[in-house]
C-alpha cells in the first residue's frame, strides 16, 4: 500500500506531506520536552500571575 | 539578599486605556456608518472623504490597530511589569510609545479619507506612515525586552511568550508587506505583482489576525483569567503546547483566503491543510482558559468580568472552529466573498478582542485607581446588551451570507442562471443588513455606556501612578545539576534566545510558503497578449484604489459555472503580472469587475459613475460625481510609468515622455465617444482615466487565450 501511494503522488502532494512532517516532528519535540518537565517547575509556573508582589526565591537557582 | 523596593508604571497603562476607549468609539461609529451606507447610500452625505470605499479602511484600521492596538499596549504594560516584577525599562520608551502610536492613528484618520491607501487590506497606509509604525514598533520592542533583561524573575510566564512571538512576528510581517516603491510623498506601489502580491498579502492579513489579534490576547488572557478568577491556568503544560503550536501553524493558513484563485494549487493545499490543524491549538487555549474556571463558575454568575471572559472565550472558540470549516473548499466555495466572512470576522472581533478588552478594563482601571468601579449595574448592562449586539450583528450577516451565496450559485433546471442580475441578490439581503446595523449600534452603546462609567470610576478614585511594590533581585545564576536541568525550562529565562526560536519557527512556514511563488517563474505562466497599461489606464487604476472601489469588487473570477456564465472566462495568473499591487479584493458587496471591459459603453459607466441607480435601479453604490468636477492629476505620470519599469512593467525606454502624450490621447477619444452620446465632459477629467481603467479590464485574454510559460 505504502507502495502505491508513493508511487502516485504528484509533486503538489509531496511538498504538502513534507510541509505536514515537519509539523509532525516539531510536535513530537514539544510533546517529549512537556513529558519531561518538573512538576514543582510547572506549579511555580502556573502560580506566577498570583504572586506578583512578592518574589519567591528560586530554590534551584541560588547559590 | 535585600528586598528591593521599585514601583509599577500605572500611568502609561491609564493612558493607553484611555486611548482604547475613545478609538474604540471612533472605530465602531464609523463601521455603523458604513454599514448603514450599504442600504442607504446616501448616509456618505454626498461627500467623497466618507464615501464606504475610502471610510471602510478606515474602520478597520482603526478598530485593529487603535482599538485592538492600544487594547493590547496596556494588558501588555500591565501584566509585563507584575509577572517581571520590574518597572518599565524606560518612561520615556513608553511616552514615546504612547505618542508615537497615537499619532500614525491620527495619520491613518486623516490620511485614508483623502484616499491615500496602497489597497493592501489591514496594511493600507502608505510607505511614510508604514516606516513611522517600523519606528514605534522597535520602540515597543526595546522597551518590552529592555524590562525583561532588568526583571526580578527568573523565568518567563507564558504570557510573556506570546508577547515576544506577537513583536517579532508582527515585525516580519509588516516588512515583508509594506516593500513598496514610493512615486511621491503619499503614493507607492508594491514591489510583488499579482498572484505573488496576493500570495504576500493574504499571508500577511491572516497573520494580522494572528499575531495582533490573537496571540497577545492569548497572552493577556494567561495572565488576567488567572487573576480575576484568583487560580492558576488550568494546565500550564496545554499551555506550553498551546503556544508552540499555535505559532508554528498560523503562519501557513494565509491561502485559505485565495482558494480558488490562481495562487498556485500546492499553496492552496498547504493553507487548507494548516487552517484545519490550528483546531487543535486554538480550542487547546479556548479549553484552558475556560477549565481555568473550575470550581469558580458561581464567581461567573455574579462576576461580569468573568461573565465578559467566558463569552469572549466562547466567540474565539466558535471563530477559530468556523474558520477552518471556512478553509474547507467546498464550503469555501459558498461563503467566500459574502457577508458570511463579516460574520466570522465579527464574531471573533466583537467577542474576542472586543470583550476581553472590557474585561480587562473593568478589572484594571478600579485598580489602578484603588477604588471600586462605579456602577456594577451600568457593567451588567454593558455586558447584555454588548452579547445580544453580537447576536444582532451576527446571525443576520450569516443569514445574508448563505442567502447571497447560494442564490449566485442557483441555476434554473434549464441550465440559466436563476439570478443572473447580481444586483438582485444584493436587494434580497438588505433588510439583513439594517438589522446588522442595529446590532452594531447597539454593541456601540454598550461600549459607550462602559466610556462613562469608567470615567466616573476615574473621577471617584485616584490614579496611583506609581505603584509600590517590593521583590527579591535576581540572584547569579549557577549551573543547575545534570539531573534538574531541562532545554525547555533554561529557554524560559533566556529572552533572546527564546525571540530566535519564535522566530525560526514562524519563518519554516514563511520561507516554504512564499519562496517558490516568488521565486519560480513557472507559478506564474506568463501570457503574451497580456500587455502593461497605457499611462490613462495605469491613473485610472490609481483612482480606482483611490476610491477603494476593491472593497466591494472583486477582480478574480473563480473556475465556477456559476461565476464564468455570470462573468467570463476565468481568471489566469499570467493576466496579473504588471498589478502592482493585485486588486482581487476579498468580498463582493457588487458584482466582480475582471472582465468588465467592454461589456458596457462609456456612456453606461459614465451615467453609472454619476448616478449608480439611473443604470440600476435599487444599487448601493455610492454617487462618484466628484469624478466629474476633479481634473486629472497628470504631473506624476512619468513617475509612475519609472516606477512600474523599475518593478518589471515592460515599457520602453523613454516612454515616460510621451506617456502625458498618449494619456490626452486616448483621454480625448473617450470624451469624443460621450459626446456622441450626448455627454459633454472635458478629456481631463478624472472620471475619463477610470472609464479607461475599467473598460480595459479583462481584455487581454480575450485576444490570446493561450498561456505561454
Amino acid at each position: 500500500m505504502f507502495r502505491q501511494f508513493t508511487e502516485h503522488i504528484s509533486e503538489n502532494q509531496g511538498y504538502l506531506l513534507f510541509s505536514l512532517g515537519i509539523f509532525l516532528v516539531f510536535f513530537i519535540v514539544v510533546t517529549i520536552m512537556l513529558i519531561r518537565l518538573k512538576k514543582t517547575h510547572i506549579e511555580y509556573m502556573s502560580d506566577m500571575p498570583l504572586n506578583d508582589t512578592i518574589s519567591e526565591p528560586d530554590q534551584i537557582e541560588q547559590p | 539578599m535585600q528586598l528591593e523596593k521599585f514601583y509599577y508604571d500605572n500611568k502609561i497603562v491609564r493612558n493607553f486605556g484611555i486611548a482604547t476607549v475613545i478609538w474604540g468609539i471612533i472605530g465602531m461609529t464609523v463601521g455603523l456608518l458604513i454599514a448603514i451606507q450599504l442600504y442607504s447610500p446616501g448616509a456618505n452625505m454626498g461627500n467623497q472623504y466618507t464615501s464606504f470605499g475610502r471610510i471602510r479602511p478606515l474602520h478597520t484600521n482603526a478598530v485593529i490597530f487603535a482599538f485592538v492596538g492600544n487594547a493590547i499596549f496596556m494588558g501588555v504594560y500591565y501584566s509585563l511589569q507584575r509577572l517581571l516584577k520590574a518597572r518599565m525599562f524606560s518612561d520615556a520608551l513608553s511616552q514615546i510609545h504612547f505618542w508615537g502610536w497615537q499619532l500614525i492613528i491620527i495619520s491613518a484618520v486623516i490620511t485614508l479619507p483623502l484616499g491615500f491607501t496602497t489597497s493592501h487590506e489591514y496594511a493600507e497606509l502608505e510607505w511614510p506612515i508604514d516606516i513611522a509604525i517600523t519606528l514605534i514598533w522597535v520602540v515597543f520592542g526595546i522597551n518590552m525586552f529592555g524590562t525583561i533583561f532588568k526583571r526580578r524573575e527568573r523565568h518567563l510566564y507564558v504570557a510573556i511568550w506570546f508577547y515576544i512571538a506577537t513583536f517579532v512576528t508582527i515585525a516580519v510581517l509588516h516588512i515583508v508587506n509594506s516593500v513598496e516603491l514610493p512615486v511621491s510623498a503619499f503614493k507607492s506601489y508594491m514591489v510583488y505583482a499579482g498572484v505573488q502580491d496576493a500570495l504576500v498579502q493574504w499571508w500577511y492579513g491572516h497573520n494580522a489576525v494572528a499575531f495582533f489579534l490573537t496571540t497577545p490576547y492569548l497572552g493577556m488572557m494567561y495572565y488576567f483569567l488567572p487573576k480575576m478568577a484568583n487560580r492558576p491556568v488550568y494546565s500550564y503544560k496545554l499551555s506550553i503546547l498551546h503556544f508552540w503550536a499555535l505559532i508554528f501553524i498560523y503562519i501557513w493558513a494565509g491561502p485559505h483566503h485565495l482558494l480558488y484563485t490562481t495562487l498556485p494549487g500546492w499553496a492552496q493545499s498547504l493553507g487548507v491543510a494548516f487552517s484545519i490543524m490550528l483546531i487543535a491549538p486554538s480550542w487547546g487555549g479556548m479549553i484552558n482558559g475556560l477549565l481555568t474556571l473550575r470550581g469558580a463558575w458561581d464567581k461567573v454568575r455574579d462576576d461580569v468580568v468573568l461573565k465578559f471572559m467566558v463569552v469572549g472565550l466562547t466567540a474565539y472558540g466558535m471563530a477559530t472552529f468556523e474558520g477552518p470549516m471556512l478553509s474547507l473548499k467546498q464550503i469555501n466555495a459558498v461563503g467566500h466573498f459574502t457577508d458570511w466572512i463579516i460574520a466570522h470576522v465579527h464574531v471573533g472581533a466583537l467577542g474576542w478582542n472586543g470583550f476581553l478588552t472590557f474585561a480587562i478594563l473593568y478589572w484594571v482601571i478600579p485598580r489602578i485607581y484603588k477604588t471600586e468601579l462605579y456602577s456594577k449595574k451600568m457593567a451588567a448592562f454593558h455586558f447584555w446588551i454588548g452579547t445580544l449586539g453580537i447576536l444582532f450583528y451576527a446571525v443576520p450577516m450569516y443569514w445574508a451570507g448563505f442567502t447571497q451565496g447560494l442564490m449566485l450559485k442557483e441555476f434554473t433546471p434549464e441550465g440559466m442562471l436563476k439570478y443572473p442580475n447580481f444586483l438582485e441578490t444584493t436587494m434580497r439581503i438588505i433588510p439583513m443588513h439594517v438589522v446588522r446595523s442595529v446590532g452594531g449600534g447597539m454593541y456601540l452603546l454598550g461600549v459607550i455606556v462602559m466610556a462613562f462609567n469608567l470615567c466616573k470610576t476615574a473621577l471617584k478614585g485616584k490614579l496611583l501612578a506609581n505603584e509600590a511594590a517590593e521583590a527579591m533581585p535576581l540572584a547569579p545564576l549557577t549551573v543547575e545539576p545534570a539531573e534538574k536541568a531541562h532545554w525547555h525550562r533554561a529557554l524560559e529565562r533566556k529572552p533572546i534566545q527564546f525571540m530566535i526560536l519564535s522566530l525560526l519557527v514562524i519563518l519554516i512556514g514563511t520561507f516554504i510558503e512564499l519562496m517558490p511563488t516568488l521565486t519560480i517563474s513557472s507559478n506564474i505562466p506568463t501570457i503574451a497578449s497580456v500587455k502593461p497599461y497605457t499611462p490613462l489606464e495605469l491613473q485610472g487604476r490609481d483612482l480606482y484604489i483611490r476610491e477603494g472601489c476593491s472593497n466591494c469588487h472583486s477582480q478574480t473570477v473563480r473556475p465556477f459555472r456559476s461565476e464564468t456564465e455570470r462573468y467570463g472566462e476565468y481568471s489566469k495568473a499570467g493576466e496579473f503580472v504588471y498589478d502592482h499591487p493585485f486588486l482581487w479584493g476579498s468580498k463582493r458587496t457588487g458584482p466582480d469587475l475582471q472582465r468588465e471591459g467592454g461589456k458596457y459603453g462609456d456612456s453606461w459607466h459614465y451615467n453609472h459613475l454619476m448616478d449608480p441607480r439611473l443604470m440600476s435601479p435599487g444599487s448601493i453604490m455610492p454617487n462618484y460625481d466628484w469624478l466629474i468636477s476633479q481634473k486629472l492629476d497628470t504631473s506624476l505620470t512619468a513617475a509612475k510609468i519609472n516606477a512600474m519599469r523599475t518593478l518589471g512593467v515592460p515599457y520602453a525606454p523613454g516612454y515616460e515622455k510621451i506617456a502625458n502624450r498618449e494619456l490626452a490621447a486616448q483621454a480625448k477619444g473617450i470624451s469624443d465617444n460621450l459626446y456622441k452620446d450626448h455627454i459633454k465632459v472635458k478629456s481631463d477629467k478624472e472620471i475619463i482615466a477610470i472609464i479607461a481603467y475599467i473598460q480595459r479590464l479583462g481584455t487581454d485574454i480575450k485576444a490570446n487565450k493561450t498561456p505561454n510559460k
